[in-house]
């Protein structure tokens, strides 16, 4: 179980400090599924940061389990949205996994295994040979997405993984997404600004406003069977009623920066 | 405008009717394996003509020796062997001073990206010291050392440090983060993010700043071996000067030319062979 209590997130610079966010609680189950749902700047990937351990709240708690968070855990594993610059770009695809395998001190004789498990899990079985830049931005998706499942942590914690890649694909990556989460069961935590998205992903959608000081203004369940097609009417009322509810929040961030 | 993006000559709106031409007689230069080399020999052609012809007919041929005067001259220093033990010498004045100036700023470099408090300690005196050049260099080496090897190997070494260990550092800084914390969730200890992580990351940078500090090693060696030296390149470019010899003069600049080239293109071929992996995705962020 990972549970955020009353986190608060202040960033200090020469500036001045900037309340990023301001009391956010939110539980996520064993083996649930959350989307992270917010225009840019309402600190979801701040809060995500947090989870990972790589940045310290201000104020508040995160706990994993009973362990408060302080640092990155092998628990829990982050997948970047810029997959290039998270792979290690002189190994090749099998290589890259291998790495993970070594840091993580998998015994030597089961790395042949994990490898090819993983690789065929996200389809690159064929291309294990080739270097990161060689693949297109969806197979070095899914090649962070194996190099993460194979160190088997518990929670998967994901910052806009498909932001950057076409609609076909993106779409493409949804199901491979869900089908690897239906199969091995891990919580994911999955930060988007898509709607879409976070219909068609998540059990629940924590919808965050905009900051500073961001909260989750409110927690919606889509209790609809998956695959769930936009065109279906219940995913349609759905969709509208989470854009109206980001709508003033949108207005409003753009009244700010025309005030400036 | 209009003839940037409008009608041109040979056009595809022109020709797109009428059959095909023949190849034309140039077509065979556009292929890149014989355009390059074809190109350069053509180059060298040029230059070598215009220098023969003012250096016939408008200079001083004493001054500024022919090119063919050059090469007959040239022929015998290198068949007695002269040009190639000088040539050897310079090298390894080179190679001695470039490969220790190089590990030493590799790993100083990277202690500095690494560690902050020392490069905060050092860098203002790094800042200092790098502006003073090899040449500047010369008069306290000649005291420090005298006139034999170590006075060289210091001087290729001073040069090559700073640069190769200013590249270095920015190197080092300049791992994505994202590489670095990808690779902590994974498992890997401070130590292995370090080692595996941010090193290889910063090999780009390393073999800029080694190919620049190889540049400026055969810039330096020169005037060492002019001012403090017995043996070498720039000691024969020195003796010939005292001489008036303006041919060897040549010869001795040609070789230069000739050395520098080829050094670079082997340091690339070793790059190309070795390092590969960790060259090619520089173009990426």
């Amino acid at each position: 179980m990972l549970r955020v209590t009353n986190v608060r997130k202040v960033f200090e610079s020469v500036r001045g400090s900037y309340v990023a966010l301001d009391g956010v609680s939110l539980t996520v189950k064993d083996g649930e599924f959350v989307c992270l749902l917010g225009p840019s700047g309402c600190g979801k990937s701040t809060l995500l940061n947090i989870l990972a351990g790589f940045e310290p709240v201000s104020g508040g708690n995160v706990t994993f389990g009973e362990a408060p968070i302080t640092g990155p855990g092998r628990e829990r594993v982050m997948f970047f949205q810029d997959a290039g610059s998270a792979l290690l770009p002189w190994l090749s695809v099998e290589e890259n996994i291998r790495f993970a395998l070594r840091v993580r001190k998998m015994p030597k004789a089961d790395w042949g295994g994990i490898t090819d498990r993983y690789l065929e899990m996200v389809g690159l079985d064929a291309h294990r040979g080739k270097f990161p830049a060689e693949l297109s931005g969806g197979m070095r998706q899914r090649l962070q997405i194996a190099r993460g499942l194979a160190v088997e942590p518990n929670v998967l914690l994901m910052d806009e993984p498909f932001a950057a890649l076409d609609a076909l694909t993106r779409r493409r990556m949804h199901k491979v997404l869900l089908d690897i989460w239906q199969r091995i069961g891990k919580t994911i935590v999955f930060v988007t600004h898509d709607i879409a998205e976070a219909i068609s992903l998540a059990d629940r959608i924590a919808v965050m406003s905009v900051g500073p000081g961001s909260v989750i203004t409110r927690v919606i369940e889509p209790d609809l069977p998956r695959p769930r097609d936009l065109a279906d009417a219940k995913v349609a009322r759905l969709f509208g009623e989470i854009e109206d509810l980001l709508t003033p929040d949108l207005v409003r961030l753009d009244e700010r920066l025309e005030a400036h | 405008m209009s003839t940037a993006y409008g009608r041109q000559p040979g056009s595809a709106v022109e020709t797109g009717d009428a059959p095909a031409p023949p190849r034309s007689w140039h077509a065979w230069i556009a292929h890149p394996a014989i355009r390059t080399p074809a190109l350069t020999a053509a180059s060298l052609l040029i230059a070598f003509c215009t220098w023969q012809v003012f250096s016939t007919y408008v200079f001083n041929p004493f001054l500024i020796p022919p090119p063919l005067e050059v090469f007959r001259t040239a022929i015998p220093m290198l068949a007695s062997g002269e040009i190639a033990s000088d040539v050897a010498i310079s090298m390894l004045r080179v190679m001695v001073g470039f490969i220790t100036g190089s590990l030493a700023g590799v790993v100083i470099g990277v202690l500095l990206g690494r560690v902050r408090l020392l490069h905060e300690l050092l860098d203002p005196i790094i800042e200092l010291l790098r502006y003073l050049s090899p040449t500047a260099m010369i008069p306290i080496a000649v005291i420090w050392f005298g006139i034999g090897e170590m006075s060289k190997y210091f001087l290729i070494f001073w040069g090559t440090f700073f640069i190769v260990l200013i590249n270095t550092t920015a190197g080092v800084w300049r791992a994505p983060v994202t590489r670095q914390r990808a690779a902590a969730c994974l498992g890997a200890s401070r130590l292995q993010i370090f080692v595996l992580v941010v090193v290889p990351s910063a090999v780009p940078y390393i073999v800029t700043g080694m190919r620049v500090a190889m540049a400026s090693s055969f810039m330096s060696i020169i005037p060492a071996e002019i001012l403090a030296a017995n043996s070498g390149i720039g000691y024969l470019l020195q003796q010939s000067s005292l001489l008036l010899q303006t041919n060897r003069i040549f010869v001795a600049l040609l070789t230069i030319c000739v050395l520098g080239f080829i050094v670079d293109r082997i340091f690339r071929l070793i790059v190309d062979k070795v390092l590969a992996r960790y060259m090619s995705f520089v173009s990426q962020t």
